[in-house]
């Protein structure tokens, strides 16, 4: 008998990219995944969606819904129904509803992965503002900065569709090229940098870029807005500003020069230990030499002034003009289907303020209302949480959310915690009932993360391995059983509603793969129509680029861009900065890991096994630490151990550790959740970011010393 | 017509995405996640190599060099091999193993200068340029799946045609960057 072998046509998961995959099955069992050649990404993929089958197949995955026995953590589970798991959530979830109102259940996700929309909406059907995912220092800023400066999202156009290419790209704080596509993908922003004439570099230590790079601005960690101030200092003070796109088509340019008058590059150079000519340099190269582009990336989000960070950039942007010409910045339209997060938006946004909504306006505004997930956990270790039941849909709050210590007295507090997941994650063990997800790999759904001027077809290679149902499935039976009324009789037809607007079924985009706007269909300088509004114009409150912000001004924020110093740095706290003398940035990323996900999978495991921690051979010489030997890090949090590896290309008063680690293979149920977690060493205490509540990851005091005991 | 591999360091962005798609391709041994991990890593047909960052001239520099087989043509591993497990394709001079008669002696590895011999279960195992999917018209898999357009299989007389008309188009950018990058030691 010949094996029955099929190759099915996906859309990779892996991270918030959607790069075109073919997916061969033998006989029911997957045993081969490729690009596939014939989609916008070319064929090419990543290490992550390489080594996805032996994410699917791997022993470690939760096979079945358990309802814990015994005591919360003690790793004793029974096997329970799906009827049974969801009758015990739902019912949680309604009495709760029913005694304390809606506020006092949440529904957190972890990093976007293509069901935010699902997420979204049922925190929304059930009726509460209690809704997030990393929002606050992951993303949310980006869409906020963006959205009440140009009222949308502004992509990099890597594309060349209008006919040019960006002749300057700024690299900022963002390794695109290794980590996942948070804008737009590696490989389209590879290609580019063919057409280029200068890349700049903005990061404190040499990444991978820096040999392609002319220029690198060694930032000090956390003062990226004094270095986005200080350029548009020099732009605007020496006339190299776009004159007209200035004049006609942005507002508050006179509010924002006095602004900027505060920033000299003297001044900045001392802020941000960058040369004073090369603040200058980039300053005129990136207003000389256009079409430009900014990448920016999560590292800029994660401090305590993200909003006027991310703001200044924008404002770089818009000074000179590249907004919306080609091989500069451009708001994407979607394919015909529309932003598929209207899915959730269609359902009326709860009446009831979210928790941290009162201090936190922008983080609490929609269409992203979100809590704040840092004042969840204080007010849940405080007993003071209208939160009583929390359902969590791939999320690891444990590894995920600054100072875990304290994130795990607040999780015990809750009344009722579900978890659903692929793999029992430090969290997943301490939850009351347990739902396993399916991989991508074993759903069908409709992806739609970035970038925006397309959607792909996830279609289901093999049935999930044991009980694992996808997640979409998850929500809609969840939300089937709390409010039908904004639910589905099943997964097809919430797929066939999803799609509606572009007037196809999930059927018929199944067999299509994927559906774009490229190309010519792709219209560039949408405000000189009448695409936005008539007579031209930005989608934004004055249909004007706010560099001064009315948004801001009427949320009761400052409406200009400014710097401040870090929360923790030898200018604003010198005392402790004698205790722990070096900089700690805890935002490193591997290209073969995402966040806490893939430490279960041999190939990747295999790349790298033991997290490592980047120190200056200067700083590691004085105080003893050889490469290779485990370094404590300590901050006044607590301390955790990674593998020192010495790295010239940096500050050798900085020190870079690795995120998000965690050992599936440590017995639970911590699974080695305190040995070098960085999140262990980080804050969660104020000043946050005072619209979204952001909190300083990138840029926190630390010391270090070898550790001696093994 | 004779094949061979060239990899562009100054393509490649360290990604180790070649290495996975040629464990995938090649069933190569994956790694047991049992403590303590240790490094090694089971064969890999193709390995990528970080130098630096180095300070150079007050510029820092680094890149990634992958590397796998060269499939020389007058191949000591060949000539080496005290069994003739190793032999050429006599269609495109691929190196390849017969791995019945390998003894797993390692003496390929001695004589080879880029360390490429890699062994499984006691067998060697060499990259073979994906001879199976160059026979289907496909690209290697470490080139179809590379982001950053730095693995380049072909023909020696094409891989000859893309490096002479870079250095040309080259020639005429004094001033790109990709001159400054040279300039830089790189």
């Amino acid at each position: 008998m010949s094996p029955e072998r099929k190759i099915v046509k996906s859309t990779c998961k892996s991270c918030h990219g959607g790069c075109g995959v073919l997916v061969t099955v033998e006989n029911g069992r997957m045993t081969h995944i490729e690009g596939n050649p014939e989609t916008p990404t070319r064929g090419t993929m990543c290490a992550k969606g390489l080594a996805s089958i032996q994410e699917v197949y791997n022993p470690n995955r939760i096979m079945h819904p358990m309802k814990r026995k015994g005591e919360r953590g003690g790793g004793e589970w029974e096997r329970i129904s799906w009827e049974e798991g969801l009758k015990i959530i739902t019912g949680k979830m309604k009495e709760n509803i029913d005694h304390y109102g809606a506020s006092s259940v949440a529904i957190c996700q972890g990093t976007g992965r293509g069901y935010n929309r699902y997420t979204l909406r049922f925190a929304r059907s059930i009726g509460t503002p209690n809704v997030a995912l990393a929002a606050h220092f992951c993303y949310g800023p980006r869409l906020a900065a963006f959205g009440m400066t140009v009222g949308g999202r502004l992509y990099c156009d890597y594309h060349g569709w209008g006919g040019e290419y960006p002749k300057t790209q700024i690299s900022w704080g963002k390794q695109l090229e290794i980590t996942n596509a948070d804008g737009e993908m590696a490989v389209w922003f590879l290609d580019s940098l063919d057409k280029a004439e200068h890349l700049i570099l903005v990061d404190p230590r040499a990444t991978r870029l820096v040999g392609k790079a002319d220029l690198w601005l060694r930032v000090r960690p956390g003062t990226d807005a004094a270095l986005a101030l200080g350029m548009l200092n020099v732009i605007i003070n020496e006339g190299l500003y776009d004159r007209e796109f200035v004049e006609n088509w942005t507002y508050g340019f006179d509010k924002l020069r006095e602004a900027v008058q505060e920033y000299p590059p003297e001044r900045v150079a001392e802020i941000t230990w960058i040369p004073k000519d090369k603040i200058i340099a980039a300053a005129r190269i990136f207003a000389k030499e256009k079409p430009g582009c900014i990448q920016i990336g999560e590292s800029l989000e994660a401090g305590n002034n993200s909003i006027q960070t991310l703001r200044a950039i924008v404002c770089l942007m818009a000074v000179t003009g590249n907004i919306e010409r080609p091989g500069s910045m451009i708001n994407w339209i979607t394919p015909s289907t529309g932003p598929m997060e209207d899915f959730a938006m269609d359902v009326p946004a709860p009446e009831e303020p979210a928790v941290g909504a009162d201090e936190f306006r922008l983080l609490a505004s929609p269409p992203f209302a979100m809590c704040h997930m840092p004042s969840v956990f204080r007010q849940l270790r405080e007993g003071t949480s209208p939160i009583r039941v929390m359902h969590l849909e791939g999320n690891n709050p444990l590894v995920a959310y600054e100072n875990t210590k304290q994130v795990k007295e607040g999780l015990l507090n809750l009344d009722f915690l579900s978890v659903a997941d692929l793999y029992m994650s430090p969290t997943a063990e301490y939850a009351d009932v347990i739902l396993p997800v399916a991989h991508w790999l074993e759903t069908d759904d409709i992806w739609d993360m970035h970038p925006r001027f397309m959607i792909g077809a996830i279609n289901k290679a093999v049935d999930p391995v044991g009980e694992a149902w996808p997640d979409n499935k998850i929500f809609n039976e969840l939300g089937k059983r709390i409010a039908p009324n904004y639910w589905f009789n099943n997964v097809e037809e919430m797929l066939d509603y999803e799609l509606r607007r572009a007037d196809i079924t999930w059927k018929e985009f199944s067999q299509m793969g994927f559906l774009a706007k490229m190309g010519r269909d792709q219209p560039y300088y949408k405000y000189k129509t009448d695409y936005w509004r008539k007579g031209g114009g930005f989608p934004t409150t004055t249909g004007k680029v706010e560099l001064y912000s009315t948004v801001m001004e009427k949320l009761g924020y400052n409406p200009l861009p400014y710097y401040i110093e870090p929360n923790e740095s030898p200018y604003s706290t010198p005392e402790l900065a004698k205790e722990y003398p070096l900089i700690l940035s805890t935002g490193g990323r591997l290209p073969y890991y995402f966040h806490s996900q893939y430490r279960q999978v041999p190939w990747l495991r295999e790349r790298q096994p033991y997290p490592i921690v980047q120190i200056h051979p200067e700083t590691a010489e004085k105080l003893g630490i050889e490469e290779g030997a485990w370094v404590w890090i300590e901050t006044p949090r607590g301390r955790i151990k990674q593998v020192a590896k010495l790295f010239a290309g940096m500050d050798s008063g900085v020190v870079v550790a690795q995120a998000s680690w965690w050992y599936p293979e440590d017995p639970g149920p911590d699974h080695g959740l305190w040995k070098s977690n960085t999140n262990v060493l980080t804050r969660n205490d104020p000043p946050y970011d005072p619209a979204m509540g952001s909190t300083t990851l990138r840029a926190l005091l630390c010391r270090l010393y070898k550790v001696e005991d093994e | 017509m004779e094949r061979t591999i060239f990899i562009d360091k100054d393509k490649c962005i360290g990604c180790y995405a070649c290495i996975v798609a040629c464990k995938l391709e090649h069933n190569l041994a994956p790694y047991p996640i049992k403590p303590p991990l240790g490094d090694p890593k089971g064969p890999e047909l193709i390995r990528v190599y970080q130098v630096g960052p180095k300070i150079r001239d007050g510029e820092v520099y680094q890149y990634f060099q992958p590397i796998s087989c060269m499939h020389c043509t007058d191949a000591p591993c060949v000539k080496a091999c005290p069994r003739s497990a190793i032999y050429k394709d006599t269609e495109t001079g691929i190196t390849l193993v017969d791995q019945d008669k390998c003894i797993g002696c390692k003496f390929c590895l001695w004589v080879c200068p880029y360390g490429a011999p890699q062994f499984q279960d006691g067998k060697l195992k060499l990259c073979n340029l994906c001879l199976h999917r160059l026979r289907e018209g496909n690209q290697t898999a470490c080139e179809a799946a590379c982001q950053a357009r730095a693995i380049h299989s072909d023909t020696t007389d094409e891989i000859s045609a893309l490096k002479g008309k870079k250095a040309a188009e080259r020639a005429g950018q004094e001033n790109s960057r990709f001159n400054h990058t040279n300039s830089k030691g790189q």
